[in-house]
């Protein structure tokens, strides 16, 4: 990228993970994973708590060493050389500000080991400062900042290093919603002007959909999918990656193809035609449609890909109705529409019609399949594409 | 009267009583040492008047040799117990805090050990140590720094650890983070967070110390190294004016103004009184 | 985090000094208590076991075992002991209890503040103030006469004379070591009702037990490590201690080991026989030291994982 060049930088904050292990005693936290952050990436690891990502992240800062695998830095790997020795850096939860330092104290920390003259020095920590919009505030002390001002001197301190990759342990996670909101776009503004590798930990998936190049989602230890948000929200390609980055309404049924190259899926009476996913399959597999594009409609409305339910619920989300509807067969699905000022379109114990287009219908293979984005919960390691 | 003793909502004045009469009965036979120091005649038992002869007469604690002597080796010992001790625990209890691996148990255990020793087995044997394996030192003054030494290094290294163990790891990890080497975490991040811990047991050594009695009598090598506990310990039984109270009085002042202070900046810099109250505790 | 001999060289120095002024100390008294004596009475430490002399180890487990004059003296300081313990339960077990159950806000500083201050009150300062008011002409002496306590205690045979509180009672001594420990049990005392659950004994009354009921069935046995814990703490120098004795009373009659220790290794010149007394001391006291350590590092480690 051009900032990189500018800067006459051959190192361009390449990382690459190859087969990495940690087992804690019995535990394997982290199991034999790959992953590959091209330099310049916003790049995301999200999961629930336990699924590893942390580990991962602290293995790649150095403060834990892997039982094994390999780390590599621009091609080097750094799996087993100590965290002062390496040019990333980290932005962690609690931000760890040095309580006897003032702001300025804690930015310019490890500047000291960079043998800068005391005024290059001084102006580096102004400017990273400024960077992120804490001019005035060199003089102060950590316990006398809120939340998202010393997240930023956190920012501020590992920044002024201008380290290749920069590391950030679900560094939003202390604040409340709106500041949240207005501190992701803030990194993902700042990550694009530096153009800085980021490697993002959360479990918040709408974090990592807003600010992500690409997300990996990690699950007991694995990778389950990594690619773009896009990628990983419409294309998911096991039903722990489908349910953990949103409402994934799951149907059961068998499989066959439909002679036109789509996957036709019998639920119950029923046949659906779906089109997405792991469509040659055969035998037991499970459909997935997204709440927002099921369209919900007149109570017997014609047409395939469709069935009959009950509304149990209708809850108001302010800027969307979200609807439980109970279908033929049982199950609940979801649905939601949109607020367009209307009074409710559905009342509570209304009959309606799911309509589940089949271009929205995604089949989700219960073994691995020989494709590009195959992972499955149970498989081996994973190559992400790229 | 029944009815003012069970009153399920009151204080329960039966333990109101046993806790006040036991807080006099400690205290007041002190105080009442202490006021005799302002006796204004030579007796200990009674009341003569008012007066500060055996602070600063000729043969008050400011002015007598023997008891000038004995409040000197007492400050003089405790400078050095604290100017030793202190660093000797804090880098133990750095070490032990983060140590991994065989060892460390056994290191742990032989730390806690002078805690529970009595005194006077641990007297005789330095006092053994020092007759058959230094002889070279004799006794005095270094064999009874280095005997306290000994017993207060275990404090040390108790309130230090409480306080790393409040402390975390996560400052280190930081420091590594941005470029520090492990004796730059140290220096520049641990130490300044432990500080007041540090401070907290200095004062803690610099009080026990005074106020040790067997271990620095054991290792006495003669009147030159008499402290006030010995000659407290020697004349109490004797005859003595109320200069002994006074002398004691001394100690008592200067240890309680040590502790107060510690306890004042351990309260600003750390956790606020709780905090104190926990570390006083630890003890 | 990384190099792990960082941490062992920082605690180097420590255990050093620990090794050689503590570990080797102890071995010095092992090494003479199984040594012998020259012509002048000075000890010869022993410092190889195979060389080892257990004579006057002998000597002094002989006299123990035939009731001789140490075994005495150990049954009299065992004796010392548990009733000085029993007592400093009496007085110690309810302040700590009101002082960790009833006493809030502010006052709960002062109450604190009075408890922990004896710790900081020299020893020997605390039982020079007994010595002047329980001398002849003492304070203490003079209010004993006149409430007529004292009569009490000489008809019970626990006082021999008028007045002759510090004249080899062993009544003073024990009260005397009562009032010397009992502020360093009722800390733990305070520590550990302190952390018992109010709302475990609110259950209990809740449930139909009365006040003593609910002390006697929740309050004392949750209490019960703090009361053990506690005993062991104090017992410890309870049986090391010899200055109390020496200073209240002055009587071979209320001799106690440590006392007796005392006499032969510092005051006199039989040291070998004073080591091998210490020896028999420590291993006495090893069970008590051991429980102790055990209950307080698992407590430490609790705290550390928490």
């Amino acid at each position: 990228m051009s900032d990189h060049e500018l800067r006459g930088d051959e190192l361009r904050g390449e990382v690459k993970i190859e087969e990495l292990t940690k087992a804690f005693g019995e535990v394997v936290a982290v199991d034999g994973i790959d992953l590959h952050m091209p330099p310049g990436e916003f790049f995301t690891m999200l999961g629930p708590s336990g699924c590893g990502k942390t580990t991962t992240l602290r293995m790649i800062a150095g403060f834990e060493r892997p039982t094994s695998g390999r780390i590599l830095l621009d091609g080097v790997d750094v799996a087993h050389v100590p965290p002062h020795k390496r040019n990333v850096n980290t932005v962690f939860q609690s931000y760890a500000l040095f309580p006897h330092l003032d702001v300025a104290g804690n930015v310019a920390f490890g500047l000291k080991y960079r043998r800068l003259s005391k005024d290059e020095s001084k102006t580096r920590v102004a400017d990273a400062l400024e960077l992120v919009q804490l001019g005035g505030f060199a003089r102060r002390k950590p316990g006398q900042l809120s939340g998202g001002q010393q997240q930023r001197v956190a920012l501020a301190r590992a920044l002024v290093l201008t380290p290749r990759v920069l590391l950030l342990d679900e560094p939003l996670g202390a604040l409340d919603a709106r500041l949240r909101k207005g501190l992701q776009v803030e990194l993902k503004t700042l990550q694009a002007e530096l153009g800085i590798t980021f490697v993002f930990v959360t479990h918040d998936q709408e974090e990592a959909l807003t600010m992500s190049d690409r997300v990996a989602v990690m699950n007991g230890g694995r990778v389950e999918q990594a690619g773009s948000p896009r990628e990983v929200y419409e294309e998911p390609s096991t039903e722990f990656v489908a349910d953990f980055l949103g409402v994934s309404n799951l149907l059961s049924g068998t499989a066959a193809t439909d002679g036109n190259g789509n996957c036709a899926l019998k639920v119950g009476e029923r046949t659906f035609r779906a089109m997405q996913g792991a469509v040659s399959t055969r035998g037991e597999a499970k459909a997935m449609i997204r709440p927002e594009r099921i369209v919900v409609e007149q109570h017997d409305t014609p047409g395939d890909n469709r069935l009959p339910g009950l509304v149990e619920r209708a809850v108001f989300l302010g800027n969307s109705f979200e609807l439980h509807v109970r279908v033929v067969g049982g199950d609940v699905l979801k649905a939601f529409m949109p607020n367009d000022g209307t009074a409710m379109p559905a009342a509570e114990g209304a009959a309606v019609t799911l309509h589940l287009p089949a271009e929205a219908l995604r089949v989700l293979a219960p073994s691995p399949a020989p494709s590009e984005h195959a992972p499955e919960q149970t498989a081996e390691p994973v190559v992400s594409s790229d | 009267m029944r009815a003012w003793l069970r009153n399920p909502w009151g204080q329960p004045r039966a333990l109101v009583v046993v806790t006040g009469g036991y807080i006099l009965w400690s205290l007041v036979p002190v105080v009442i040492a202490i006021m005799f120091a302002f006796n204004a005649g030579r007796s200990r038992t009674t009341w003569q008047g008012f007066s500060f002869r055996w602070f600063t007469g000729p043969v008050g604690v400011f002015h007598d040799p023997a008891l000038q002597g004995a409040l000197k080796h007492t400050l003089f010992l405790a400078v050095i117990c604290v100017a030793v001790a202190t660093p000797l625990g804090v880098t133990l209890a750095l070490g032990l805090q983060r140590w991994r691996g065989h060892g460390a148990g056994t290191v742990n255990t032989v730390m806690l050990l002078p805690l529970v020793t009595p005194e006077i087995v641990m007297g005789v044997a330095l006092l053994l140590l020092f007759l058959k394996v230094f002889p070279g030192l004799g006794l005095g003054t270094v064999p009874q720094a280095i005997g306290q030494v000994t017993f207060t290094l275990s404090y040390v290294v108790v309130i230090v650890r409480g306080r790393l163990v409040s402390i975390g790891r996560e400052y280190e990890e930081a420091a590594a983070d941005l470029g520090a080497p492990p004796h730059d975490q140290i220096l520049r991040v641990v130490l300044p967070l432990l500080a007041p811990a540090i401070i907290a047991s200095a004062a803690v050594v610099f009080a026990l110390s005074i106020d040790d009695f067997v271990v620095t009598q054991y290792l006495a090598g003669g009147a030159s190294t008499t402290t006030v506990s010995m000659l407290l310990y020697a004349t109490a039984r004797g005859a003595p004016t109320p200069a002994l109270n006074a002398i004691a009085t001394v100690a008592l002042v200067i240890t309680l103004a040590t502790l107060s202070l510690a306890f004042f900046v351990y309260k600003r810099f750390a956790g606020g009184g709780d905090a104190a109250v926990a570390a006083a505790m630890e003890i | 985090m990384r190099s792990r001999w960082t941490w062992k060289a920082l605690s180097a120095p420590g255990v050093i000094w620990l090794s050689v002024f503590f570990l080797v100390a102890f071995y010095a008294v092992i090494a003479v208590a199984f040594g012998n004596e020259d012509t002048y009475s000075a000890p010869i430490p022993y410092w190889n076991p195979l060389d080892w002399n257990v004579g006057y180890m002998l000597d002094v487990l002989q006299d123990i075992w035939n009731r001789g004059q140490y075994f005495t003296v150990f049954v009299r300081t065992f004796e010392f002991v548990a009733i000085a313990l029993g007592l400093s339960l009496l007085i110690g077990y309810p302040v700590a209890y009101y002082a960790a159950r009833h006493v809030h806000g502010r006052w709960r500083g002062l109450v604190l503040l009075c408890l922990i201050l004896p710790f900081w009150i020299n020893y020997l300062m605390r039982m020079l103030a007994w010595i002047n008011l329980l001398s002849p002409d003492g304070w203490a002496t003079k209010f004993l006469h006149y409430t007529g306590i004292d009569q009490i205690f000489i008809s019970l045979g626990l006082l021999a004379n008028e007045g002759g509180w510090l004249d080899g009672q062993p009544v003073t001594v024990i009260l005397a070591l009562v009032y010397g420990y009992v502020p360093f049990l009722i800390l733990p005392l305070y520590a550990s009702l302190d952390r018992i659950d109010q709302r475990q004994i609110e259950a209990a009354r809740d449930l139909g037990a009365g006040p003593f009921s609910a002390f006697r069935r929740v309050t004392l046995p949750l209490s019960m490590p703090g009361i053990l814990a506690g005993c062991v703490l104090i017992a410890l120098p309870m049986f090391g201690d010899y200055y109390t004795p020496d200073l209240v009373s002055a009587s071979p009659k209320t001799n106690i080991i440590g006392n007796q220790i005392d006499q032969l290794t510092r005051q006199g010149s039989e040291k070998v026989t004073g080591a091998a007394l210490t020896l028999v001391l420590s291993a006495a006291m090893l069970v008590l030291m051991i429980y102790y350590l055990r209950t307080t590092r698992s407590a430490g480690q609790e705290a550390a994982e928490a």
